[in-house]
């Protein structure tokens, strides 16, 4: 890594130190993320409208709502694989469509993305498939045992290190897919749909785990349509209906 | 982008990696690149050989310049020489002396009764000037700049001749030029069918790939990263095409050298030896077609799944 990139590396997010355990929300301070009247059409199909949305430091969002309302494009407009039609996504106030090519890689460092079908390399072992992550961005061997060893432990499979993905069950590979999220350490998690393809016993191991990184001050932002995970955890429910968000409460339930 | 050593070192990995995982798709790959390779190498193959024939033919149509009275001085005949070498068109100018000329006659393929009165003592021979020229179709050209070099009227009638043949001579160039055109057109032709399959099996290779790209993507690998294991993979493409094909070659040569009697017969080297001799520049002509285009057709063929 040159200085270069590193200098680029913190301009591009300044999201400040991470929230304590019991660090209350901070209302009054900037939002980290901001959505301003986006829109996302996509060809004959508009996913996305007009929407407004500010997500603090240290908040637990779910976002809910049915397939194809478009909590997905969303998480696409979160993490550059879209680029809104009209409006502008902010995170730590800086606008993401001004983000140059090269910085794109490096922000997407900064968040870690969990989907509903894990996305994990099936050639590789669990201990691979995290240590990738950051392989691919220049880390040494050195750190990446370090800290491939830890998040590991973090989502307690330290000792199915060793095992491929397909030896695994469904609950234990989606944490495997937490971990290679978390190994850059992000200020923010985004998860969509992550406990869809699991039964509910591996829906609440990952539900507990997704909270305890909560809990250590890590933003994040679950897209479901599970009802029971959003009544039982009990925060932020940002509803979405056709494109539109229809509700955003506290604390809240999924009411349709 | 600079990077550690570190990391060069572990995208070759990834590169090698890859290309053992998918050993049946990089195989083919490997494949189809070879016969791309063998058969822009046979076409180049042939047209050295019809080129070099050509020439061959070509530089045997030369000019000389007999001198029947003996009485002219050698000095005369060598300054006659360097007047002609300084006109245009002319490549050389040998000066044959009598001494010489016993020797080539000597050598002659003719009855040996025939041969025998001529010996040191009595050597009725000419001494000769050869000319050599650089464009064989310029040989009116070259006869009359040698009228004008013979300002000392040294060289008598009939005295200079040159091949009467000529005629039949530029027939045979002419032909060999329309076989190598032919040929370049066909090494065209089949060099773009060729490189549409290596295209598309590569695409194939990388499309195989497309949610470890995706992977790679996701948790913030730099778009260089992310081609280096590609361009490490179609570099792998040329190198291993290249060995294969020269293998094939030599090999192919080696054993059609017997039979294969057109460079023996023009020039005086066998086919298997004649492949030897060019075989470098063969390799070269195929590491450099071989890697760019491995190289560039990988990195156009992802191009589509690094666009953010």
């Amino acid at each position: 890594m040159t200085t270069d990139i590193q200098k680029a590396d913190q301009e591009i997010l300044r999201i400040g130190a991470p929230a304590k355990s019991e660090r209350k929300i901070n209302t009054s301070s900037k939002p980290l993320i901001e959505f301003k009247k986006v829109t996302m059409q996509y060809p004959g199909r508009l996913a996305v409208r007009e929407v407004d949305l500010e997500i603090r430091e240290g908040e637990f969002v779910c976002l809910v709502g049915q397939s194809g309302v478009g909590k997905t494009t969303l998480i696409k407009l979160l993490t550059i694989q879209e680029t809104p039609t009209t409006g502008e996504v902010y995170v730590a106030g800086r606008n993401l469509a001004d983000l140059r090519s090269k910085e794109v890689p490096l922000y997407r460092r900064k968040i870690g993305v969990v989907f509903q079908d894990f996305k994990l390399l099936p050639q590789k072992t669990v201990w691979e498939n995290v240590a990738f992550a950051m392989e691919v961005c220049g880390f040494s061997n050195a750190e990446i045992a370090k800290r491939t060893e830890k998040v590991l432990d973090l989502v307690n499979l330290g000792r199915r290190a060793k095992n491929y993905p397909h030896e695994l069950s469904g609950g234990e590979r989606q944490r495997v897919a937490i971990a290679r999220a978390l190994v850059h350490s992000p200020k923010i998690l985004i998860a969509d749909e992550p406990t869809g393809n699991l039964d509910p016993v591996n829906t609440w191991e990952i539900i507990e785990l997704l909270y305890r990184i909560h809990q250590k001050g890590t933003t994040i932002i679950l897209a479901t349509h599970n009802r029971q995970v959003v009544d039982r955890i009990q925060k932020r429910v940002v509803l979405m209906k056709s494109g539109k968000i229809v509700s955003d409460q506290h604390g809240g339930k999924y009411v349709i | 982008m600079s990077y550690k050593l570190e990391t060069v070192l572990r995208i070759v990995k990834l590169g090698l990696n890859n290309f053992w995982r998918n050993r049946w798709l990089t195989l083919g790959a490997t494949l189809l690149m070879t016969l791309t390779l063998t058969m822009i190498s046979v076409f180049l193959l042939f047209s050295f050989i019809v080129r070099d024939t050509a020439e061959a033919i070509r530089s045997k149509i030369d000019v000389t310049i007999y001198f029947t009275d003996d009485a002219v001085a050698d000095e005369k005949i060598m300054a006659l020489a360097d007047r002609i070498k300084s006109q245009p068109n002319i490549q050389e100018v040998i000066f044959v002396n009598k001494k010489q000329a016993l020797e080539i006659w000597q050598r002659l393929p003719i009855n040996e009764d025939v041969k025998k009165p001529v010996s040191d003592s009595y050597n009725p021979l000419p001494r000769s000037l050869q000319v050599d020229t650089t464009d064989p179709d310029e040989i009116q050209g070259v006869v009359s700049s040698i009228e004008i070099a013979d300002t000392e009227k040294l060289i008598c009638n009939e005295c200079v001749s040159y091949v009467k043949n000529k005629d039949a001579v530029n027939k045979l160039v002419s032909i060999t030029r329309l076989v190598q055109r032919v040929g370049l057109f066909l090494s065209i032709f089949f060099g773009i069918i060729a490189i549409f399959n290596v295209l598309n099996i590569i695409r194939i290779t990388i499309s195989a790939r497309s949610d470890e790209i995706e992977i790679m993507r996701y948790v913030g690998a730099s778009n260089a990263f992310v081609r280096g294991p590609f361009v490490v993979e179609g570099v792998l493409y040329g190198v291993l095409g290249t060995i294969i094909t020269t293998l094939f070659i030599v090999l192919v040569s080696q054993i059609a050298s017997g039979y294969i009697s057109i460079t023996a017969d023009v020039l005086n080297l066998s086919f298997g030896a004649y492949v030897l001799h060019y075989i470098w520049q063969i390799i070269g002509f195929q590491l450099l077609i071989g890697v760019i285009l491995g190289v560039v057709v990988s990195v156009i063929s992802m191009r589509r799944y690094l666009r953010a």
